[in-house]
């Protein structure tokens, strides 16, 4: 029963497209953009350069944001009855649940794919082979945290611009995360403490991890990055389960 | 199988929506929950679906719980609201309810029974309200199932709507089934169901087979102003049927089985004057069993 929720529920995204312009276009867009201003992106930095590193942080943000906007409809679709219709059946909520999370997964592991894909063909490289397999897994991995955050927002303001919101802020997130641009000083140390810091961090670790201690760039210790990442994957399961057990008993 | 039985009562809370109903429906019956808006027939509904737990009492559809029931296919519903996405198109829709299920052979013949063939591609956004409803018909039959709810199937058609619904329902729908719907319209009630079980407040006020439901709320309304409160008490005796129902001043309001020659009457020999004629409305019905309750 899975098999054809999840056939039919890649037709409607592909069909609508408007979700997965965001999702699939804008982060490598974006790592086109940034990637190939020629003054520095060939610079080296870590095992690989410039280019490898923007090209992780724009697929690492397109992943979270695909994940967000896909899992955010389990929101939604609750909302205007359709929970209750799958209630009816002998469809359980988890495989309702877990049929979204696997199209988010994917879309998730098609976006960083394209960014990657662009990346190797315009330069981005990296001394070790194995950076490039297990960035990606980090990535994809670490983008299924958003998923909560996106049926959090879902379930609280009921309505699909509610998703909109939810990916818009993931821009600030982003910006905020150390994720779009190398921040430094005050902003850098307030950073830390942003929900992408730690998952933007940690996927870029295998690239920066034998820099040394002190140097720009140089990678936080593990602890702080998956300090960041584990805290925020319990703010927003909470957060989650709060939302929705509020949307619920308001029903 | 043994009968359908349900029972529950009091449903606690800051708003009891449901203040203890008794309910037994034996297999094969055709049972309208008739009610005003907030009688609490769609809170009835939800619990009979398990999709809202009882405060209070227990809730047994052939003999099992409802999620039981559900889960083994053998009750289904039509919900009121929602339900339904606008972005999936119409056969995506009964396919992924149909797979849900576990019965994917059943889509062919339920979109074929349902007549949705010939809009299968289009979007559930851009169908009418009569085929939305068509659509939820449609995903409640996708189980085959043995009781079939329905809560206010026809809420937001048109009168030709519910007319072609009620069509493929009596065709569909009766074979053998035990079918419960909620419903605000008298007319439903009377041309669908056998027996009616009136709502009102959360309580039941009437539980009867609808022919007798409908014996007392015969008649007609009429009301008329007269110039002397003599004339109206002389008028009031024109024949047996007719009863004072209300008075207001020197206008006064009636119930009578022959509306047409009391109105005559009432112009001819008793002076009076503004004379409406109305049908007793469901409120009218809930106002007379409530007072014959008590």
């Amino acid at each position: 029963m899975m098999t054809t929720y999840i056939q039919v529920e890649f037709a409607r995204h592909f069909r609508d497209g408007y979700n997965l312009v965001f999702a699939l276009l804008l982060p490598v867009a974006m790592y086109v953009l940034f990637g190939n201003i020629p003054s520095y992106t060939d610079t080296e930095i870590g095992a690989g350069n410039v280019k490898f590193y923007l090209m992780i942080s724009m697929a690492a943000y397109g992943a979270a944001v695909s994940t967000v906007s896909i899992a955010g409809t389990v929101a939604t679709e609750t909302m205007q009855g359709w929970g209750r219709q799958i209630a009816l059946t002998k469809m359980s909520s988890a495989s309702f649940v877990g049929s979204k999370m696997i199209v988010a997964a994917t879309v998730a592991a098609v976006s960083a794919a394209i960014v990657f894909g662009v990346g190797a063909l315009t330069g981005a490289t990296v001394s070790q082979g194995w950076i490039w397999g297990v960035s990606y897994l980090v990535i994809l991995a670490g983008a299924m945290i958003y998923a909560c955050y996106g049926i959090g927002v879902g379930m609280i303001f009921k309505s699909e611009s509610a998703l909109g919101l939810a990916s818009g802020l993931m821009v600030f997130f982003a910006f905020f995360g150390n994720v779009f641009m190398p921040l430094d000083g005050a902003m850098l140390d307030a950073a830390r403490f942003t929900p992408m810091y730690g998952y933007v961090a940690l996927a870029r670790y295998p690239l920066l991890k034998d820099m040394p201690e002190g140097t720009d760039m140089a990678p936080d210790p593990m602890w702080m990055m998956a300090t960041n990442l584990v805290l925020w994957a319990i703010i927003f399961a909470g957060f989650a389960v709060i939302a929705t057990r509020k949307a619920k008993a308001r029903q | 199988m043994k009968a359908v039985k349900k029972s529950f009562a009091v449903r606690n809370g800051t708003v009891e929506a449901v203040k203890g109903i008794n309910l037994q429906i034996s297999r094969g019956e055709i049972v309208a929950l008739l009610g005003p808006n907030g009688a609490g027939k769609t809170t009835t509904v939800d619990m009979l679906l398990g999709l809202t737990q009882p405060t209070h009492g227990s809730i047994q559809i052939l003999g099992q719980t409802p999620h039981q029931a559900i889960s083994a296919g053998q009750v289904s519903a039509v919900l009121q609201t929602g339900g339904l996405l606008r972005d999936m198109t119409v056969g995506e829709t009964i396919k992924v309810i149909g797979a849900a299920h576990g019965r994917p052979e059943r889509v062919a013949t339920v979109m074929q029974r349902t007549d949705l063939e010939k809009i299968a591609k289009r979007k559930v956004g851009k169908c009418s309200g009569g085929e939305q409803q068509r659509i939820k018909f449609a995903l409640a039959l996708l189980p085959d199932p043995d009781v079939l709810i329905l809560d206010e199937p026809t809420a937001g058609m048109d009168v030709m709507a519910r007319r072609a619904f009620w069509q493929t329902m009596r065709g569909e729908a009766t074979e053998g089934r035990t079918v419960i719907f909620a419903t605000h319209y008298l007319e439903e009630a009377q041309a669908f169901a056998q027996r009616t079980v009136l709502l009102s407040q959360g309580q039941i006020v009437a539980d009867g087979a609808t022919e007798e439901l409908r014996h007392l709320i015969s008649g007609r309304t009429v009301s008329a102003t007269f110039a002397s409160t003599d004339d109206a008490e002389q008028s009031s005796r024109f024949d047996q049927s007719v009863a004072v129902t209300d008075v207001q001043g020197l206008r006064y309001e009636f119930n009578c089985a022959d509306s047409d020659s009391f109105a005559l009457a009432l112009l001819q020999q008793y002076g009076a004057r503004d004379i409406e004629i109305s049908s007793p409305s469901l409120e009218d019905a809930f106002i007379k069993l409530t007072k014959d309750a008590s």
